[in-house]
Order: structure tokens, then sequence, then C-alpha cells
């Protein structure tokens, strides 16, 4: 019965998700017909702000429907400007398809990001935190939150700008592998040959357990003792004298090499998911290009140079992009390796430092603004990246 | 086509208003409720439950209702504070000590002051939940102290100091061909503390650290003498691998806290032993494991009205036969004085032991300070039991940076 | 002539060997993780790691799965996660399928910025989210309900959906669907026709992606859902990990179980993941 009425409860939602996309269309449908009319700039201003109004009402969003009645009245005078003057129409189909999309991410995300963007200019923390909720205002702190990101370390040992500086290095070193394993993997499999699908498979499993497990067990691996690795070095050192002799030998990975030993599982996590993104992209290459490479008499590795790495840039760079922001911002990897209560700090990137100072110490305002500041530092980067890639575009 | 299309967007727009309006959940907040959140672990959840059931049969108790939800330990403290700056936090959370500074210190929690009476109570559990004077919850058991487990395939019995300690190292264990003589959790400063107070010291002093002292450095001495010179410690073990080695027999002793008893009990049956963590033979001192326990705190939304209800709640969870109950169920020590001397109890092996060690044992203090001791103490106890530091060096950079991250906490 | 082939030949069987082997060594490293997981949900007495390395353990049993099925709600936390899985990945996809067409085709203001402030999106630490979130659907009401996660998870996952998509939609040639519009067909047809039946490969991609990033989440469900018949398995078996004690045999024979959904989906999806071949025909 409880099944019978999840299923209910899911289509529900998804009929409530079709509806609202249905609304949002509408909404921006009218505005493309109608934008140039003379009537069309009071109507919009009229009524779409008391429909939105009402329906906050009638969702019990707002006790009082006047403040949000002024707030829809302003947006919605400055999106009629906006398809009056900027947009006039043009590329409706572009902007319908977009809008869901858009709104969707405005919904989630908006929201949040003034909010931590508000909480970094004032300063909540500990001894403040019901005076906010009691009154609602916070003390002003202008700039100093900032400052205190680049003067301050959330960490004991390591000052912001090595952390910085690891941070970097930890993200490039990830990525790299991520993207080379990915394509030698994808390459591989991408050959006529037997049992692909199943190794295909077998080989996504790091991507689809679930990453705790996952990362405890291969952590387990990296004891000291009596960990797979070690196990095997020991065995390599004893059979093999000459590699003793060069300094194979048990590691102590946990606690003299941490980020090393949390890099290492962080690539084997990583792996399988840009080789299923690179074996995608391996699929929009025309066969005739090869074959006219072979006429050619080119090698493979000219045939890898000159014809799959530019075409698959492509589909390659969102995924290089992206995985660089997730791996810049990635702890849980960190986080169970040197373990759960906050650890060694030699294996801390930014963001687990970030998370030290917001949850362990509650410098909420602190750590707003070292967000926003990885934030900005990260749009930078992505930025960078996306320009040399059109650069590339461009050259090709 | 398009006119199709406005057209049922058009019409959709009422449907939609009136379908959300009535798919609104229903606030299920009101007096006879009571809310209750907990992070125990999950084979606890059934006897919580057991004592839910049996308050409600009481006739007083019939139109009430008490909703239990369950989250892990550090989901509670970030949902509470969540759900407290929403306004809609629950009427009581239970939970370790930890916590409860933060909460107090931040005014998610009120004082239980005049609704319980303190002096039912053991006296160091009441002062690990007391912060500037006040009470903050009412304790529901007594203990998460540390204390020694032993092998008796291995040893008959717990060594009295680390001498007869080192002196079965050196010869029984070996015979035995353990893999290690004893092993405990030597990254976790909370497995520090006890040793610490055995060469007379203690990490925090009304609110100050007091971490760079000659104890300190014993005591890290003592870790190091342990893992790099008898090697009768694992060089590299935290929780999970000392409890792997200990339920493999591969080590005869292990350092663990009472939560883990009832489950060694279950997995060891009759070869398990539990004894005083060993006297310091050089001190002659006794170490002294952290003492707190569970306790209920009381949101500080909660309505005048309710707290009636409440009180009448908690005395009920924490009432004798519900105390004892609770240690033959879980293997918690009553924190209610009453119960604490019941036959049921004092005639129990297991909770004797337990009970001499929390007479050994000191409160753990709930000041918000001890949030920056912990984490300083935890990155230079590691970087000096791996030779990163020297001993002197780390026990200064230690204090030297709790009492910053103090500051800044407080700023 | 003939020689000459047999050495082709033997060359080519060496190849395909080597291809093998190295395959196997990849996979080997990625399967014996789980395979140590499958040993811990087979131990007796809750131990997460063992001293010894052999998979099988000593007194091997199945308890944890016979407990996990019965003494919790293991199926009923599987089913929320598979619907509201589902349900996320198809919004999800959908959505981003369109946006991705609007980023491919079309040249309009705030196209670029569009593009950037996708990406934006997933550069602000998770973890610093939750409050507003908390608060957020508090205020809508959604405590509780699915129709927040479904929302918050299709949503997060678009902006790597749409720019992989795009990226796909980039290579394929615009003359296809040219030829279409002179033939009448209208711009959203050509898509509905010709492109998305191209991009297969980018669309599963894609799939996968919202399948695997809603299968596992876990810090949006957390703030969302409190009541232990509505949560996803991930919360559900969360429930077993305590502050110091966790169940690990019946955590690790859980999360062999919830592996198991999640390789079916690739397995089937290999079929989508690699028939763009066919578009090497229609290129060609």
């Amino acid at each position: 019965m409880d099944i019978i009425y999840s299923i209910y409860e899911v289509l529900w939602f998804a009929l409530i998700v079709l509806m609202g996309i249905a609304l949002i269309e509408g909404y921006f449908y009218y505005h493309f017909k109608f934008y140039a009319r003379r009537w069309f700039f009071p109507a919009a201003l009229v009524g779409f702000p008391l429909a939105a109004a009402a329906l906050c009402r009638a969702l019990g969003l707002a006790a009082d429907p006047v403040k949000p009645f002024l707030w829809f009245l302003g947006s919605e005078a400055l999106i009629t400007l906006f398809f009056r003057h900027i947009v006039k129409g043009r590329n409706k189909l572009a902007y319908l398809l977009l809008a869901p999309a858009f709104i969707g991410l405005a919904l989630l995300l908006v929201y949040p990001f003034i909010f931590e963007i508000y909480l970094s200019f004032h300063d909540l923390k500990l001894t403040t935190i019901m005076q906010w909720k009691n009154t609602g205002s916070l003390p002003f702190a202008g700039i100093r939150q900032y400052v205190n990101v680049f003067t301050t370390s959330p960490l004991s040992e390591v000052t912001f700008w090595a952390l910085l500086g690891r941070t970097l290095w930890w993200t490039f070193i990830n990525v790299f592998f991520h993207v080379a394993g990915g394509f030698t993997l994808a390459l591989l499999l991408n050959n006529n040959i037997r049992f692909k699908g199943f190794y295909r498979t077998l080989l996504v499993i790091p991507w689809a357990m679930p990453q705790v497990v996952a990362v405890l067990a291969m952590r387990g691996e990296f004891h000291s003792q009596y960990g797979f690795i070690n196990i095997m070095l020991v065995k390599l050192a004893a059979a093999y004298p000459i590699l003793a002799g060069l300094g194979v030998g048990p590691v102590q990975w946990l606690s003299n090499y941490p980020l090393t030993t949390c890099t290492l599982i962080n690539i084997w996590l990583g792996i399988p998911f840009m080789m299923v993104v690179i074996l995608g992209g391996l699929q929009s290459i025309s066969s005739s290009y090869y074959d006219a490479a072979d006429i050619d008499g080119a090698s493979y590795l000219q045939k890898l140079r000159y014809i799959t790495i530019p075409l698959i840039r492509p589909v390659l760079m969102p995924a290089v992009t992206l995985g660089t922001v997730w791996t810049f911002n990635n702890i849980n990897v960190i986080y169970l390796v040197t373990g759960q209560s906050g650890g060694t700090e030699r294996a801390d990137i930014l963001v687990s430092a970030l998370y030290k100072a917001a949850f362990t110490y509650n410098r909420y305002s602190y750590s707003a603004a070292f967000a926003i500041v990885i934030f900005a530092m990260l749009f930078f980067i992505s930025v960078f990246y996306l320009k040399s890639f059109d650069a590339a575009k461009e050259e090709r | 086509m398009k006119r199709i299309f406005s057209g049922v967007a058009l019409a959709l727009l009422p449907v939609i208003l009136f379908l959300c309006s009535c798919s609104r959940p229903k606030s299920p907040l009101d007096a006879s409720t009571i809310i209750l959140w907990e992070q125990e672990d999950a084979q606890v959840a059934p006897y919580i439950d057991s004592v839910l059931a049996a308050f409600k049969k009481l006739p007083e108790n019939k139109a009430i209702r008490v909703v239990r939800t369950h989250y892990q330990t550090e989901d509670l403290r970030s949902q509470f504070q969540s759900a407290s700056l929403a306004g809609v936090a629950p009427d009581l959370i239970m939970c370790p000590s930890d916590t409860a500074g933060l909460f107090a210190v931040s005014g998610f929690i009120r004082p239980v002051d005049g609704l319980i009476d303190a002096s039912k109570y053991n006296k160091t559990v009441i002062q690990a939940i007391t912060l500037d004077g006040k009470i903050w919850g009412v304790p529901v058991s007594n203990g998460n102290h540390l204390m020694l487990f032993f092998n008796r395939k291995y040893s008959k019995t717990a060594p009295k100091d680390t001498d007869e300690l080192f002196k079965f190292c050196a010869a029984e264990a070996k015979a035995y061909k353990l893999d290690f003589c004893m092993a405990f959790d030597m990254g976790e400063p909370f497995w520090l503390m006890p040793w610490l107070a055995a060469f007379g010291g203690w990490p925090i002093d009304n609110k100050t650290p007091a971490l760079d002292t000659p104890a300190m450095r014993s005591a890290i001495n003592f870790y190091l003498d342990l893992k790099y010179n008898r090697k009768y410690a694992p060089p590299e073990c935290d929780y999970n691998c000392m409890d792997s080695l200990f339920k493999e027999g591969k080590t005869a002793f292990i350092i663990n806290g009472d939560w883990a008893i009832s489950g060694y009990q279950q997995y060891f049956k009759k070869d398990l032993g539990l004894g005083l963590m060993p006297k310091v033979s050089s001190t002659g001192l006794w170490p002294a494991p952290m003492v707190s326990g569970k306790y209920f705190m009381i949101s500080s939304g909660v309505k005048p009205e309710k707290l009636a209800v409440l009180q009448r709640f908690m005395e009920f969870y924490t009432n004798r036969d519900n105390q004892i109950r609770q240690f033959k169920e879980l293997q918690r020590l009553p924190a209610l004085a009453e119960a604490f001397r019941a036959p049921e109890i004092t005639g129990a092996e297991i909770a004797r032991v337990s009970m001499e060690q929390i007479s050994k044992g000191r409160p753990m203090s709930m000041a918000t300070e001890m949030r920056a001791i912990w984490d300083s103490a935890r990155n230079y106890l590691g970087l000096a039991t791996s030779r990163k530091l020297s001993v002197e060096d780390a026990t200064r950079k230690m204090q030297e940076n709790a009492a910053q991250k103090i500051s800044e906490m407080n700023r | 002539m003939n020689k000459e082939a047999a050495v082709y030949r033997r060359k080519k069987i060496v190849k395909y060997l080597l291809i093998h082997l190295a395959i196997i060594a990849f996979v080997v490293v990625c399967v014996y993780p789980l395979l140590r997981i499958l040993s811990v949900s087979m131990r007796p007495g809750d131990k997460l790691i063992s001293t010894d390395l052999s998979l099988i353990p000593a007194g091997a049993a199945f308890d944890a799965y016979v407990r996990l099925l019965k003494e919790t709600l293991f199926l009923r936390w599987l089913w929320n996660s598979l619907l509201i899985t589902v349900a996320t990945s198809f919004i999800g996809v959908s959505l981003a399928s369109t946006a991705a067409y609007a980023f491919s085709r079309f040249r309009f203001a705030g196209k670029k910025g569009g593009l950037i402030l996708l990406l934006s999106t997933q550069m602000i630490p998770a973890g610093m989210l939750i409050l507003p979130l908390f608060l957020m659907i508090m205020k809508l009401g959604l405590m509780n309900t699915y129709l927040g996660m479904i929302i918050a998870y299709s949503v997060s996952s678009l902006p790597f959906s749409i720019w992989i998509l795009k990226g796909y939609y980039d290579t394929i040639p615009r003359s296809l669907e040219e030829a279409a519009l002179v033939d009448g067909t209208s711009q959203v047809g050509a898509f509905w026709r010709i492109i998305l039946p191209l991009s297969t490969p980018a669309l599963s991609i894609a799939f996968l992606f919202n399948f695997t990033t809603a299968w596992n989440e876990y810090l949006v469900a957390r703030v969302v859902l409190f009541s232990s018949k509505q949560y996803t398995w991930t919360l559900g078996l969360f429930e077993l990990q305590g502050q110091y004690i966790t169940q690990w045999g019946m955590f690790a024979a859980g999360s062999m179980l919830v592996t198991i959904p999640v390789l079916i989906v690739f397995l089937y999806s290999s079929k989508w993941l690699i028939s763009g071949l066919t578009l090497g025909s229609v290129k060609g």
C-alpha cells in the first residue's frame, strides 16, 4: 500500500514539475508574443505580479502578500523592459528552451548565494547567533572577514597561501590522472574486442559504488601493516633484494603521506567517470577520418594527435572544467581517509579547512567569506580555461 | 499549435494554484506532541522505543505522542542548529555533552535548573553538563569513559600498573606470538587525556588550555616509548584497526570506551576481561578518563506550558526502574545516584569495574574551548608521534595554537 | 603473400592479447576493493579491516544480509531511492537536452554568460549550502517530501549535462538540420528527429551522471527527510554508522546491494553509449 502511495506521490511531483515548466514557458511565451504592444507593459505590470502574489499566498509562502507583490512588481518591470529593449523578440526558441533550466538553477542557487554574501559581510558566530534569530539583524563587519581569510589560516601549521598552493597541486594531479587514465581505458575499450560491455561495466565499479564504502575499503588497503599495498611491497622487497636496496619497502601511508594516499584513492575513484565521458566522445568521431588517414599512411600516434584529440575536445572540455571545479571542492576522500573527527591537517585542502572553520568553530561569517573567495578563484580559473579552449578552437 | 499551447498554459494556472494549496502538509507540531531527536547507535533504538511506549501507557499520558527521529552525531548538531534558527527545533535532544557547550553558548538550549533536582544524580555527570554555574541537561546515563579491555585467553587478570603490563608484554605476549601486546587509538587525543592525568596534568583549567606542561611532554614520551622503543603498540592504528586486532585475537589489551562493552560481550562471551586503565608506575597516579554521559537537552524554543510535560517525560525516562533496565539492556551505567547503588548494578562484575573506573575519572568539560583543544592536540600529537616534531616543540605549539583558535572563535 | 598475412595475423593476435591483459589489470584494480567489501559483509563480528588478505573470511556467513533485510526497512529505502532517482534522471536529462540545444545552435544575448553561470553554480562548496537550503525548504513547506529533492537533484546535475550535450551537439554538422529545415520541418522537429537520435552516447552519459549522482546523494536528503519510512538508502544505511560503533557487516552488505542497480543501469546503457557509431555512416 505504501509502495503504491509512493509511486502516486512521485508521479504527482513529476506532474507538479511539469506544470511548473508549462507555467514558465507560458509566461515567457506571452512576453515574446506581445512585448512590442503598447498595452503589454502596463498589463504585465498588473497581471503577472498579482498572479504571482496570489500563488505565494495560496502556497502559504507569505502571510502578507503585499511585500512579495512589490518584489514581483519590480522584477516584472525589469523583465518586461529587458524583453522590450534587449531581446526584442529574437531567438524566441532559444530562450524558451533555456527558461526552465535556468529558473530551476536560480531557485536552487541564487538564494543560498545571496545568503552567503550577506553573511560574509556581517559577523555571525556562536555569540551572535541568537541575536540574529531574534532580531533578524547582525553586526556589520565590512570586509573584515575577507581580510581574515587572507591573513589568518584556519589551520595551525599551514598558511592560507601554502594551502592554496597545495589545493592547486591536488587539483592538477587529480584531474591530470583522471583524464590520462580515462583516456587510456577508453582507447583500449574502443577496440573491437570481446567482452567489451562486460569490461566496461566492471571498470565503472569505483564510480558506481557508494563512495563512503569505496573509500573506506581503499583506505584499509593502505594500512601500514595489513593493507594489500604494503604486503605486496614487503613481498616484492623480499623477492628482489635489489629493489629493497633502492628503498622499496613498507610505507606508513596514512601517517607519513596522508595527502599522497588521498590523491591515489581519489584518482582511483575518478577515472571511470572520465572513461565513460571519453568513450562517449569517441563515438562522435566519424570513422571516415581514420580511413582517410590510413590511406595517407599515418601512424597510430599521428592519428591520435591530429584526429582523436582535437575532435574529442568539445566533449572532453566540459568534463575537464567541471572535474577541476569538483576536485577543487572535493573533500569526501580527505575527510574519510584522514579520520572523521578532523584528522591530520597535512592532508587538508582549502575546502576541508573551510569546513573546519565552519563546523568546528562555528565561524559562519568567516567561512562564508572563505567560500566566496573559493568561488571567485574557481570562477577565474574556469573563465581562463574556457578562454584558452576558445583560442585553441580558433587556431584549428 | 501555438494557440493550443498558450491556452493549455493559461488553463493550467488555476489548476496548479488549487492543487498546491491542498497538497501542503499539515504541521504535526502541537502541545501534546514531544519531538525527540537522538544520535544513538542503531542497536539502542529498540530500547528507547520501549521506554517511549511504556511512557505512553501511563494513564495521564494518553494524549501525548512522542516522535523520535534519529540523526548521526554530526547531523544532529547541524540539523539542530538549522532547525533552531528556522524556529522549528525539536523539543528535546538526547546526545552526549560535547555539543552542549556550543548549544548553550549560542542560546539554542535552555538551562534545566529548577526542572530537576540535581542532587539526585551522580556528581561527575552533573559537573560535566555544568557551564557558568548553570545545568544544561538532564543526565540519562553516566559514562562514555575509557577503560581497559583484555582477552582472557592471554591474560587472566588486568595488570594493576604499567610495570605489570610491560612485564606481560615482554614475556607472555611474545610467547603467544601476538602481533602487538596492546593497541589503542593513539591519534585521537581523547585516548591521550587519561594518560595525561596519570602524569599529573589536565588539558583545560577553567576555560584556558593547559597543554604545554611537563605532564603533557611525559605523556607523549610515554606514547613514543610504547610505539618505537618497546614496540608494544602498533605504529599506525586507528579505532577500526584496534577493534579488528582485538577481535581477531592479535592483541591482548585494548583501551576502549564503555560503549563497546555490549558488542565485545557478544563477540567474546567468557573471554572478555575488563579492568581499570593501569596505574602509571613512574608517577604512581591512576589514569583519569574523561567522564560524561548522555543527556536530554531542552530547546530554548519550547513554550513554557509544555515544560511540565517534558519534565514528566524526562523524569519517567530517568527513573530508577528505567535506569536499571537501561543498564541491563545496554550496559550503560545509571546517572541517578539511587540506581547507581542498586544491587542489580553493584552486583555485576562489569558494572563494578566500570564504576570504579568512573570514580577514577574526571568530568569532561563542556566549555566550547574544548573544541580548540581537541583540534590542536590532535594535530600536534600526530606530528610528535610520527616524529615530525620534537616533543617540546609539539607541546609548545599545541598550547599556542589552542589559545589562538580560542581567541579567533570568540573574536 | 601468404606469409605476410600470417605475420599480420599473428601481430593482430598479440595486439589483442595485450589489450585484454591491460584491461584485465585495470579491472582487477577496480574490482578488488569491491571484493574486500564483500568479505567485510560476510565477516562475523562487524570488523571493517582485517589482518589477513583472504577474500572469503573464516566463518563467512550471510547473516548481515538477512539481518539487513529483516531488521531494517532496507527494501523500502531502496525503493524510495529508485523512485527519486528515476524521476530525477528523466526530468534532468530532458531539461538539459533542450537547453543544450539552445546553447549549441543559437547566438543570443547572454549565451557566454549563461554557460559560465552554469559552471559557477558548481563552485560554492556544497557544505556551505546546508543552512540556506534548510531555511528555504522549510519556508516552501517541502520538509519530508520528495518534491524538493527531485527538483534539487535534477537541477544540480544540469550544468554538467548541459555542457556535455552542448559539446556533443557541436560536433554534429549543421548541414543535417538545415537539410531538414529546407524540407519544411520545424526547428523543434529537426531537433527531435535528427539531433536527439544522433546524440544517444551523450544522452546516456548525462543519464548515467544524473542517475549516479541522485542515487548516492546524502547532503540534501539529510536536510529534507526526517522520517525513516521516507528515507533514501543513503540515509538508511548511515543509520548503521554510530559515533564509535558501526555495524560494518550490515553496512557493507547494504553497499553491495545498492551497487547492483547502478551496475545494471551501466550494463544496459552500454548499448546506447556506443550506438553513436551510426553517426559515422551519416557523416561519411
